[in-house]
């Protein structure tokens, strides 16, 4: 049924429908309002669910990783100094093996103390070992975190689902949220491959030594790689009930793009548009959209811009001191590859800016203009 | 997904199911957090050093029989001083420092009563040794500790009251509406249930004492005061002394009255003057040389009395009393006070030559008394006055806080109010334990062992006493810090509201000497003693084996004799890395961290 829905309470129709068992949060803006309406589920019984209330975001994290571990079906949200406060524990999350689901909502980190939109705080997570999956809309950011469950519990990962600030969290959209009957058909109940249990004690998480550590970790590395190919096979289960789909990238016009923008989040719905502009005066202009930054899927990427002279990454944030990270990694996947476009990076929008059509429009006359670039990021939209 | 879709999904994590007790974090540690029950603000602010945080928790419980024990075991009048005292156990409560102060003093009334009514007595009397008899003159509070304790140590005690019934100021000093006569009866019944004496109409003389030795180890003296004070000023004789009326009152022979009264002083004294008057329908005027801050009388007293409508002048001294025509002329001097300093009493002189007159139909002075007999006051020297040195053995005098004892021919112990820091009969009580166990140490260890073996049973930094610990019971144990707001983890407790008891009106209240208030019912009782934060004493709360993240608190479940909650807790040192939590997390601070050795 469609309902108008505000971004963040799209995120909590999905765990409602999911039937998470525990959840735990510590309240940051702009998260809040998801773990607001989830706590409400709890008291009123429409969720027959815990909900831990803690001290602080690390505690969060370890409450929802107890719990994944006794193998029930955990959800946690966060954002910003949350999720760096949650930092050792996220590596604790995935090395543990816990399919832990947790809503990400891209906000800048202080100081200047600012709430808004930036994608720092979750590419700094980028080597914890967690799933990352970026929504462009409050539809998607639903059904990702729906899938975000399945995803999660085949392959023993976390999954984290980002969305951006404000733009996405706290925006009201239509949204189709799925009956759950169809909700249960596509997500069956939690079956885990392991769990702690009083009856059948056994330690777990415990030391270990070179011997075994290495091959831990590659387990980890093993599952990632099977990601993609499982995410695909979700997408198209859920497909066949619900009729949408995603990608872990989406090409607009890039067939015969000379030129790609790459774009992550809330500014894709912008850049459509710009594109679609530029294609009405001739230019040869596409669009990529990337959804999932960990695993990262170098393969989508070397198809996509196969035919590309020129790509264009516009990142809302920065690696300081080396620039753009989107950028970086879209680099660092072309560059073994035959065909090797230039890669352009610009940081824009960084702490809540808007990117504008004037905005996206300078920077692909940029790009237009330099036969290769001349710096490793150029900031867009600075104030004089 | 027709397959076992986990199939290519390697899964290897650390896990074991052999046991990780190999590992012993016990090797960690170098703090060491032990069991170890303080002592809560209001035990040591109780005259009778009654464990208080422990009473409360049991009756929080429901299990009101060990309350009642408990509180037996330092105090033989729970009814009586769960009426009277002035419980400063309240306080120094720490729930003070949270919401209001638990109501001690109704819980212990609640108690008292329930055991009157359910017949309670179970007190234990030690085996008698070698029929040591001690003589005990003055029934009154300090008498009928004195007696129930050393009775409970095995001595044989005889009580010598002056009066026609037992109770001393309990019976004619106390007016109904605080401690009504059966309540008394009751208590005093528990003490003379373990075989203790007490003979009427015979007053101690000299000449009784000169012959007490031929029956009695020892004697003990708690007199009180009984003869008023004069206030020496001319037409003095056209007053009243406020004792005789409260004595007469209690005897059935209250004066029929009317008018306007004076009732000269400040002290408790004049207070129930003053509340008996208005209850005989006079309207009674206070009449304090001081101002109402120096007041002598416990506060709540004074404010209950202006509450039922007695009055207070103050800073006003008497100069003469004159008749006229029926009434009575009472010129009073306008004092004011000088030399104000904080925390003290002022002195107070005449303000220039200003005078007040007061006509009124009746005096009453209750500006203090005096003992009946000088030698019912301790010698402050060691140069005895009373009973004449026939020994050849050197006298000794030994002052404690709460009576004085002295070593001669007949070991003489002088206590009550006549020795007491505090008037009050919980200061009462305190002196007739602190006298026997004074007794008792001399009798079995010899005169210098008293002072040591004394402090050895104070609570917290004293000066009360602890019958428990002087028997070696559990609470011998109790470290003497003294558990502050502080300590507390208020993190636990949810705020409520001090139950207030069902009480009359001041205006119902001044119709008859019937109580004002009325005792706890269960209900209340089992809710108020919730609110008791057991200060310092495990309450089983389980909070350290809960939070304890090496799960080395181990607990038994089988109660122990002693029925002590700690008593089936213990810390398993192997495991336990010292990490504190259970010391954080206890919310009445009975553990301790110490450094290991």
């Amino acid at each position: 049924m469609k309902e108008v829905l505000e971004g963040s309470h799209a995120v909590s129709e999905a765990v409602r429908l999911a039937r998470v068992q525990v959840m735990s949060s510590y309240p940051i803006t702009p998260q809040t309002h998801i773990m607001e309406a989830l706590s409400e589920y709890c008291a009123d019984r429409r969720m027959n669910a815990r909900f831990i209330c803690v001290e602080s975001e690390h505690s969060a994290m370890a409450a929802v990783i107890g719990a994944s571990s006794t193998g029930v079906r955990t959800f946690t949200a966060t954002s910003s100094h949350g999720l760096a406060l949650m930092h050792e524990l996220l590596h604790w999350a995935s090395a543990a093996r816990l399919p832990i689901v947790m809503a990400e909502v891209n906000r800048a980190l202080g100081p200047g103390w600012n709430i808004w939109m930036d994608q720092t705080d979750s590419l700094s997570q980028r080597d914890t070992g967690w799933i990352q999956l970026y929504c462009a809309d409050a539809q998607e950011a639903l059904d990702t975190t729906l899938q975000a469950f399945r995803l999660a519990e085949m392959v023993n990962l976390p999954v984290m689902v980002v969305l951006d600030a404000f733009f996405l969290s706290h925006t009201y959209e239509p949204v189709d949220v799925p009956e759950q009957e169809d909700a249960d058909r596509f997500l069956p109940s939690f079956s885990p491959r392991f769990q702690i249990d009083t009856q059948n004690p056994c330690a777990i998480s415990q030391m270990a030594p070179p011997a075994y550590y290495m091959e831990m970790r590659h387990g980890i590395q093993m599952a990632m790689e099977q990601v993609a190919d499982r995410f695909e096979k979700t997408e198209a289960e859920f497909q066949a009930i619900f009729g949408r789909k995603y990608g872990r990238a989406e090409a607009v016009q890039c067939e015969d793009a000379e030129i790609i923008m790459v774009i992550v989040g809330t500014a894709a719905g912008t850049c459509r548009q710009v594109i679609a502009d530029l294609r009405a005066q001739g230019e040869k202009a596409g669009l990529l959209r990337l959804k999932m930054f960990r695993p990262f899927p170098t393969d989508l990427i070397r198809d996509i811009s196969g035919k590309a002279e020129k790509i264009a990454v516009i990142d809302r944030n920065c690696s300081f001191g080396a620039g753009g990270i989107f950028a970086q990694e879209i680099r660092a996947a072309l560059c073994n590859h035959d065909r090797h476009p230039h890669v352009f990076s610009y940081i824009a929008g960084l702490g809540g800016r808007d990117i504008t059509t004037e905005i996206l429009e300078e920077i692909y006359r940029m790009t237009r203009a330099a036969a290769a670039p001349e710096n490793e990021s150029v900031w867009v939209g600075l104030r004089n | 997904m027709t397959k076992n879709p986990f199939e290519e999904i390697p899964l290897l994590i650390s896990r074991s199911q052999i046991t990780t007790e190999i590992n012993m974090t016990g090797e960690w540690r170098f703090v060491r957090p032990t069991y170890d029950e303080k002592t809560a603000p209001c035990s040591a602010a109780c005259p009778a050093g009654e464990d208080i945080a422990r009473i409360e928790m049991l009756a929080s419980r429901g299990m009101f029989r060990e309350a009642y024990q408990t509180i037996l075991m330092e105090n033989p009048l729970p009814a009586v001083c769960g009426r009277v005292c002035f419980h400063n156990c309240e306080r120094t409560c720490n729930r003070g420092g949270y919401d209001q102060p638990v109501g001690i003093h109704q819980l212990e009334r609640f108690i008292g009563d329930m055991a009157i009514a359910e017949g309670w007595q179970e007190i234990t009397r030690q085996s008698s040794h070698g029929a040591k008899r001690i003589a005990i003159a003055g029934s009154g509070p300090a008498g009928l500790s004195a007696a129930y304790f050393l009775a409970r140590l095995g001595y044989e005690c005889d009580i010598f009251e002056a009066d026609r019934a037992p109770g001393g100021v309990l019976r004619w000093g106390i007016p109904a509406y605080r401690l009504p006569e059966n309540v008394l009866n009751h208590e005093i019944e528990r003490i003379t249930g373990l075989g203790v004496k007490i003979f009427c109409n015979m007053p101690v003389t000299q000449a009784f004492l000169n012959k007490a030795k031929d029956t009695y180890s020892a004697v003990f003296i708690a007199c009180g005061y009984g003869r008023s004070v004069r206030m020496g000023i001319p037409g003095e004789a056209m007053a009243n002394d406020g004792l005789k009326l409260l004595h007469d009152i209690r005897n059935g022979k209250a004066p029929n009255l009317e008018g306007t009264a004076a009732v000269i002083g400040g002290g408790n004294t004049a207070l129930d003057v003053a509340r008996s008057l208005i209850r005989l329908g006079v309207k009674p005027v206070l009449v304090y040389r001081r101002r109402r801050s120096d007041m002598p009388a416990f506060g709540h007293e004074v404010e209950t009395a202006l509450k039922e409508g007695v009055k207070l002048k103050e800073l006003l001294a008497p100069l003469r009393m004159k008749a006229n025509m029926g009434d009575i002329l009472l010129t009073v001097q306008k004092m004011k006070p000088v030399d104000l300093k904080d925390g003290t009493r002022p002195r107070v002189i005449p303000d220039s030559d200003k005078t007040e007159t007061m006509k009124v139909q009746q005096v009453f002075t209750a500006i203090g008394a005096d003992a009946n007999e000088n030698w019912y006051l301790p010698p402050i020297k060691e140069e005895l006055s009373f009973p004449p040195p026939t020994s050849k053995t050197k006298e000794k005098l030994l002052m404690m806080s709460h009576c004085t004892l002295i070593r001669q021919y007949l070991p003489t112990v002088f206590g009550g109010d006549l020795t007491n820091p505090v008037k009050s009969v919980s200061d009462a009580v305190a002196s007739g334990k602190q006298a026997a166990m004074a007794l008792d140490t001399f009798f079995r260890k010899g005169w210098d062992a008293i002072e040591e073996r004394l402090a050895e049973c104070r609570v917290g930094s004293g000066p009360s006493l602890s019958m428990e610990i002087y028997l070696g019971e559990n609470r011998k144990n109790r470290n003497p810090y003294q558990v502050s707001f502080e300590d507390i983890n208020p993190d636990y407790f949810e705020p409520a509201d001090r139950i207030k008891p069902v009480a009359l009106s001041p205006a119902e209240s001044i119709l008859s000497f019937a109580e004002t208030e009325q005792t706890f019912s269960e209900h209340c009782a089992l809710e108020e003693a919730g609110r008791c934060f057991n200060c310092g004493i495990c309450n089983d709360c389980d909070n350290c084996l809960i939070f304890c993240p090496e799960i080395a608190v181990l607990r038994r479940h089988e109660t122990d004799a002693d029925n002590s909650p700690l008593a089936s807790r213990r810390i398993n040192f192997d495991y336990c890395k010292g990490c504190g939590i259970c010391v954080v997390e206890c919310p009445r601070n009975a553990i301790s961290l110490e450094e290991e050795k």
